[in-house]
């Protein structure tokens, strides 16, 4: 790894001001780096400049009515500790747990696992299904985007050059769940995962399963076949069959397109059934 | 410009390190600068929690910290843990429990433990517990005197 200049700015038009400085392609963001030091080691990126977000005042997480929003450089360990999150959002608290391991996540951040936009991200398929949205501030300012449409593929988001993710906002509190299939049920990378959520708004359902390249995504056949609040078997039948014989699912290295058609029936069936709607 | 000199305090010291690369890992940082080699690299990519230290008080994975964002921070290692009354208790418990082999994979057990009972303590449900142990591995696979130790220390902190 050659060596770097690190910079830790305290505010964010300092730290848009550093990346706005150097060629975008010298210039690389540090959170908890996590996913960020294996680039550096691999020799995949060689910036000449290193900015932490450390000391900006991002780590935060604000409950406002059904909304929650939370900062980008907050430490996943310090969101699965909020003491509403596991009753309010149930998905999402899973999701966080099943990223790493407790250390890891005193480091990792949201911001980070949006920023590498893994294909098995655990976090990416749960924001899916919950509509979060990405608030980013860069040189022209700041704009809000969908995940869906932060999330391009491995490595590949919309963010321009010199844009940071300031926060995540979840724009409401949805009864949910994740469920994942590993070699090793904790601290392992998902082969398949499947996360679901119902919005008390709309009376809808969505599913996002994650896992395989390019890119983790929302399957609107299987939330249609799924109808209202209360599935019937047949519903659940219909929607695991749609993503199982249509969902864009493919092999990699990890696992064939076979198994992993065969793991979404049952992520999806108990995924479903996991999911608490009022006192059903 | 990046910074040359950083403070960390470590095991309760106070210590200035001159001219650390910005590329180098508190894990090595610890182990050829500051001589404290009871923090042990395993793997070097996150995996098996042999390299956990407390920053602040929470369990953290030095291989994967670089020196220079930990600028700042409390560092407590396996050389200082004893000095803590729940890393002293976790000490006293793997001691009673054996749960050791060839040792490779106890510091990082040790700090591990220490930093999830100083978080949850026995709030935490003894599966979770034991869940949030899953960070780290032991190569001789003595688990179920580490599991005997981790429950323990557990329960003797009521
Ligand atoms: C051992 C191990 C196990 C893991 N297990 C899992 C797992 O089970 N599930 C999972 O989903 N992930 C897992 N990961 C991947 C990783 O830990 C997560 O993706 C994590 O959330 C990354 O966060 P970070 O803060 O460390 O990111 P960093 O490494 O700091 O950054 C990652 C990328 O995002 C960019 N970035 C970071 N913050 C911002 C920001 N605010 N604005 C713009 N760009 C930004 C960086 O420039 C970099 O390109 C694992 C990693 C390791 C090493
Ligand atoms: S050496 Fe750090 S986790 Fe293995
Ligand atoms: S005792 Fe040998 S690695 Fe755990």
């Amino acid at each position: 790894m050659p060596a770097f200049d690190l910079v830790a700015p305290g505010t964010s038009d300092e730290a848009i001001a550093e990346l706005r400085a150097s060629d975008p392609g010298e210039v690389a963001v540090v959170a908890g780096g996590t996913d960020l030091l294996f680039d550096l080691d691999d020799g995949r990126i060689t910036p000449r400049k290193v900015v932490s977000l450390r000391r900006l005042p991002w780590r935060t997480l604000d409950w406002n009515g059904p909304t929650l929003t939370v900062g980008s450089t907050l430490p996943l360990r310090e969101l699965e500790n909020d003491p509403e999150l596991r009753r309010r959002i149930p998905g999402l608290y899973a999701a966080v747990r099943a990223v790493g391991s407790v250390a890891l996540r005193h480091q990792a951040t949201l911001g980070g696992n949006l920023g590498r936009s893994a294909p098995a991200s655990d976090l990416v398929p749960m924001l899916l299904a919950l509509d979060a949205e990405v608030d980013l501030v860069g040189p022209k300012g700041e704009r809000r985007l969908s995940v869906d449409r932060f999330v391009i593929g491995s490595r590949r988001t919309a963010l321009a050059a010199g844009e940071l993710i300031r926060s995540v906002r979840i724009p409401e509190a949805r009864p949910s769940a994740y469920l994942l299939q590993r070699v090793r049920p904790f601290h392992d990378i998902s082969h398949m995962a499947v996360a679901v959520a119902f919005s008390p708004t709309d009376a809808r359902w969505r599913v996002a399963v994650a896992g395989f390249p390019p890119r983790p995504l929302r399957f609107p056949e299987a939330e249609e076949a799924l109808g209202g609040s209360t599935p019937g078997a047949a519903d659940i039948a219909r929607a695991a069959e749609a993503l199982a014989t249509r969902a864009p699912i493919v092999a990699d290295k990890r696992a064939s397109e076979e198994y992993r058609r065969q793991l979404v029936r049952p992520l999806l069936a108990r995924a479903i059934a996991a999911t608490r709607i009022g006192d059903r | 410009m990046t910074p040359s000199e950083i403070q960390l305090r470590v095991n309760g010291r106070p210590s200035r390190i001159d001219s650390v690369p910005t590329d180098e890992r508190l894990l090595d940082t610890l182990r050829w600068r500051l001589g404290l080699k009871g923090t042990k690299e395993g793997c070097r990519t996150g995996m098996c929690g042999a390299c956990t230290v407390l920053r602040d008080g929470r369990g953290t994975l030095s291989c994967l910290l670089l020196t220079h964002e930990a600028d700042g921070a409390s560092i407590t290692t396996i050389e200082g843990i004893g000095s803590d009354p729940v890393g002293r208790r976790v000490l006293d418990a793997f001691d009673a429990a054996g749960a050791l082999q060839c040792g490779y994979c106890t510091p990082g057990f040790v700090m591990a433990l220490t930093g999830l009972l100083r978080e949850g303590g026995r709030s935490t449900p003894v599966d979770e517990m034991l869940e949030d142990l899953g960070g780290n591995l032991c190569r001789c696979t003595g688990y179920a005197t580490i599991v005997r130790a981790a429950r323990s220390a557990r329960e003797e902190g009521a």
